[in-house]
């Protein structure tokens, strides 16, 4: 065993000594029952990565069952119907692999990842948790608690608890409100009998996409996929909520927790992923807040020393986007941080910005994209995500001309429309009595 | 520039060791053989490492140099990690933020990282960009100008830092264990420095400093990417070639002392989730015993198949998390186990810690426990070599902390480790001495912050 892995190291890096950009297209396969398989052939390392995305979320959560997509996949990890969750963490870890699941916003993933001559065993794994999970009950009160404990890690961390409150308030009634992992009030509402009929609901051919990408034979494991997952019956269609359009308000929290730091994050709504305006909202994010040399860091952090951390946020989502400023900052610097935020997010309104910054922005942007889907465990659930988002696992390439054609008209236009009405959360240590 | 000391576990590390052995035991010549990573020192001392490397077009640039936090004397505390800021301040032909600026502008990032044993620098670019980043890093290496409105202007963002690592539990109880568990050692104290020191610095000891450790002859570039050795070896002769070696000497301070009747403290923190942190003293870097340390340290707990792992947290539900970690560092390697908990579990947590450990000293580890670590040791690399940037860092910690050569042979070595020897090194080290931190729920004492 050990040796034949010696062996196929060694092949991985004769290949690593090869010619530039051996990677293949991806393989896009749709199956009879609705499941959507992607294969990227990667020779470049020894190693799989697979994800699997089902379109199950907190989008189909209220806030009474917050959490509920994230408590089943917890649950759905303890062990399969074939063997017990000890079990399965030790033939993972005999692959040198992983396995984690876990609910988001407009998906729920199982991503797992090995050595690359191990990709049948993973994937079969992969397929078995995905397809017949134990769902044991006596699981249900321990994995709660876990996940309540979670909860309760994520209020006490100051910039993880700012950003909740920030999305909460920017988003309303829309579920991108609700937090993946719930709430410690929802929680304790959710049993076992909620969570197996959520399986049943959701876990469906038709609302599953599987993607894999390492050093694997593409035709091989396409095969594989369609015997474990080809026999699912469709489900006859779950319906899909309409959310609500949140309305922009500008609105200020403050909230008291004791830190060392005051976190400040202000946010605002912006396009979603397959809005046109997207890229010129991407390059806008990157001159505000995108790395170093982004106007946040060169000018609170680098020129006026009023934070440490001075970044800018926009991910890609399907459904409406935040774009959202964050500084961690001393306290006693706090207002005079904020303030500057302020001033920044005006210039950007009123300033077209200049064509070096704009190259600089765009360079970094791109930079930053292709270096974030270097490893096959990103590059698997790119293509899954893009896939449900509805714009294609030929995204990358239209998304990288989009970025480059953005204007500075184009970026002044996009900072006058997203950031006209602004929501701030400022979370702070207690003032001394 | 954002992280301060960097925590591997060694483990990950190291693996790659027998891989590239490997890579040329089965194709050992010619040329369609596996280039092992290409190691010179240039006539000024300057140890160039490169490696083609092509998942991507850009090519990672690491500078390591041999100083960090145990190198400075008492009134120097903080020295190192102010300087990893200070270097990307401008030199006499680069202002204050043009430098990233130009990484930035070429498409590209730049980090950097200090740690007690070593100092490195770190820039990914896309490939066309490798002559002006090796330019660079020649400059900031040895002509940072630390311009004075600069260095003040940064003592607020390392206070920031030092209040960042506060707000964060696990690092901070990393660090919290790392000082009890060292000192008075130069590992038990603060990388970060103190606040009171800090706004005290001057440029002088900064430059000083600087001028002491920050010389080719100290310096390790890896260079790892799309690009070829010829021309890195170009671009290196062009700019670190011109530069006179310099001379250092390290003080090597006295031995870490014993954890003798171990060590304890308790911290109020305002979480209301507990943290325990425990810490035995362990093998350095460069001693025999750091492979059977390294089995030991995932099978206690690496994954959720580990003993730690499947004992306290799945069946005793104690924990919420746990995770044992192995630091060799150069003067002494700490073994510590990590957990958050509920207040109330402190004390059977910790019992069953300690009993976990005593049963692999009583009873020793299975067979299948050690293939399942050896697995995971190669895949930890197997992943590390997705990107150029993790074959550098692999690359620059084994020349600069042991030896490429060690490194080259690690996973062999590996596999020679029998379970006796890992049950031997949980009698030698995992005993009833240790150091232990706990994070418990409650204000902080009166006139203190945290």
């Amino acid at each position: 065993m050990i040796r034949a892995g010696t062996l196929a190291l060694a092949a991985a890096l004769l290949l690593l000594a090869a010619a530039p950009a051996p990677a293949q297209a991806p393989r896009i396969e749709r199956l009879d029952n609705g499941m959507t398989v992607i294969v990227r052939e990667n020779p470049l390392a020894p190693v799989v990565a697979l994800s699997l995305l089902v379109r199950v979320g907190t989008t189909w959560e209220r806030p009474e069952q917050a959490g509920i997509s994230n408590f089943m996949h917890a649950l759905m990890v303890k062990g399969t119907t074939k063997r017990s969750g000890a079990q399965l963490a030790e033939e993972i870890a005999a692959m040198g692999g992983k396995i984690s699941a876990a609910g988001d916003s407009d998906f729920s993933e199982i991503k797992s990842s090995a050595l690359a001559r191990f990709w049948r065993p993973l994937l079969g794994l992969t397929a078995e948790l995905a397809t017949s999970p134990q769902l044991a009950a006596g699981e249900v009160a321990g994995e709660r608690d876990w996940l309540l404990s979670r909860i309760q890690r994520r209020r006490d961390n100051p910039r993880a608890r700012a950003f909740d409150e920030l999305y909460a308030a920017l988003y309303g009634a829309h579920p991108y409100a609700l937090p993946s992992l719930g709430t410690a009030a929802a929680l304790p509402r959710i049993d076992h009998a909620a969570l197996v009929q959520h399986y049943r609901t959701y876990y469906r051919p038709e609302r599953m996409i599987l993607s894999v990408s390492g050093q694997v034979p593409g035709d091989e494991v396409l095969a594989e996929a369609r015997k474990l997952f080809g026999g699912l019956p469709r489900g006859g269609g779950a319906a899909d909520p309409t959310p609500p359009t949140p309305p922009p308000s500008a609105r200020r929290l403050v909230i008291e927790q004791p830190a060392q730091q005051t976190q400040i994050v202000a946010g605002s709504l912006a396009p979603s992923l397959d809005h046109p305006d997207h890229a010129a909202v991407k390059v806008l994010s990157t001159v505000l807040g995108g790395g170093m040399a982004g106007r946040l860091f060169a000018e609170l952090r680098d020129r006026r020393g009023l934070a440490y951390a001075a970044t800018s946020f926009y991910e890609p989502v399907p459904g409406p986007g935040a774009l959202v400023l964050y500084l961690g900052t001393a306290p006693e610097n706090a207002a005079k941080a904020e303030d500057g935020l302020r001033q920044e997010i005006q210039r950007i309104r009123t300033e077209r910005v200049s064509d070096s910054e704009l190259a600089r922005a765009k360079n970094y942007l791109l930079g930053r994209y292709e270096m974030d889907r270097a490893t096959n465990e990103r590059q698997a659930w790119y293509l899954g995500f893009y896939t449900l988002a509805g714009v294609g696992a030929d995204h990358p390439a239209r998304y990288r001309r989009a970025v480059e054609a953005v204007t500075g008209v184009d970026v002044l236009r996009a900072a006058q429309t997203y950031l006209a009405t602004i929501t701030t959360v400022v979370l702070e240590p207690p003032k001394p009595r | 520039m954002l992280g301060s000391t960097t925590m591997r576990i060694r483990f990950a590390a190291l693996a790659l060791g027998a891989l590239l052995l490997a890579g040329c035991a089965t194709t050992p010549s010619g040329p369609t053989s596996v280039p092992r990573p290409r190691r010179e020192v240039l006539p000024n001392g300057l140890v160039l490492i490169t490696r083609e490397h092509r998942a991507a077009d850009v090519v990672a640039l690491q500078l390591w140099v041999r100083v960090g936090g145990r190198d400075e004397s008492p009134s120097e505390l903080g020295l190192s990690h102010y300087l990893e800021h200070m270097l990307f301040k401008g030199t006499p032909t680069r202002p204050p933020g043009s430098i990233d600026v130009l990484i930035e502008g070429e498409g590209g990032t730049s980090n950097a990282f200090t740690s007690y044993d070593y100092t490195h620098y770190d820039v990914v670019v896309p490939s066309r960009g490798l002559r002006t980043a090796v330019d660079l890093l020649a400059d900031m290496g040895v002509n940072a100008s630390f311009p004075p409105a600069e260095i003040e202007g940064e003592k607020a963002v390392v206070f920031e830092e030092m209040r960042l690592v506060q707000d964060d539990p696990d690092k901070f109880a990393a660090r919290r264990l790392g000082e009890l568990a060292y000192s008075p050692h130069p590992y038990g104290r603060p990388i970060l420095g103190t606040p009171e020191g800090i706004q005290a610095l001057t440029r002088e000891p900064l430059q000083r400093y600087y001028k002491k450790f920050y010389v080719p002859r100290n310096m390790a570039l890896v260079v790892v990417g799309a690009v070829s050795h010829a021309d890195v070896r170009a671009a290196v002769d062009a700019t670190f070639g011109t530069l006179p070696g310099g001379e250092v000497t390290r003080a090597i301070p006295p031995p870490p002392p014993a954890l003798t009747g171990g060590r304890r403290v308790d911290v109020p923190r305002p979480e209301q989730q507990a943290t325990l942190a425990m810490g035995w003293r362990a093998a350095s870097a460069n001693e025999a015993d750091t492979y059977a340390v390294d089995l030991l340290t995932y099978i206690l707990g690496d994954s959720p198949s580990s003993r730690l792992n499947q004992a306290v947290r799945e069946r005793d539900r104690l924990v919420f998390s746990i995770e044992s970690n192995y630091v060799p560092s150069q003067l002494g390697g700490l073994v510590s186990v990590s957990a958050r908990m509920d207040p109330g579990n402190l004390e059977r947590a910790e019992a069953a810690i300690r009993e976990v450990i005593r049963r692999v000293r009583d009873q020793g580890v299975t067979e299948a426990e050690r293939e399942r670590a050896l697995i995971t040791a190669e895949s930890h690399y197997a992943f590390d070599i997705e990107t150029a940037e993790g074959l550098a860092r692999v690359l620059g910690q084994g020349e600069t902390t042991t030896s490429l050569e060690a490194e080259l042979r690690y996973l062999d070595r590996l596999r020679g480790v029998t379970t006796a020897e890992i049950q031997a090194m949980a009698r030698k080290y995992l005993g009833d001495d240790y150091a232990r931190v706990r994070f418990v729920p409650g204000p902080a004492p009166a006139g203190e912050r945290r």
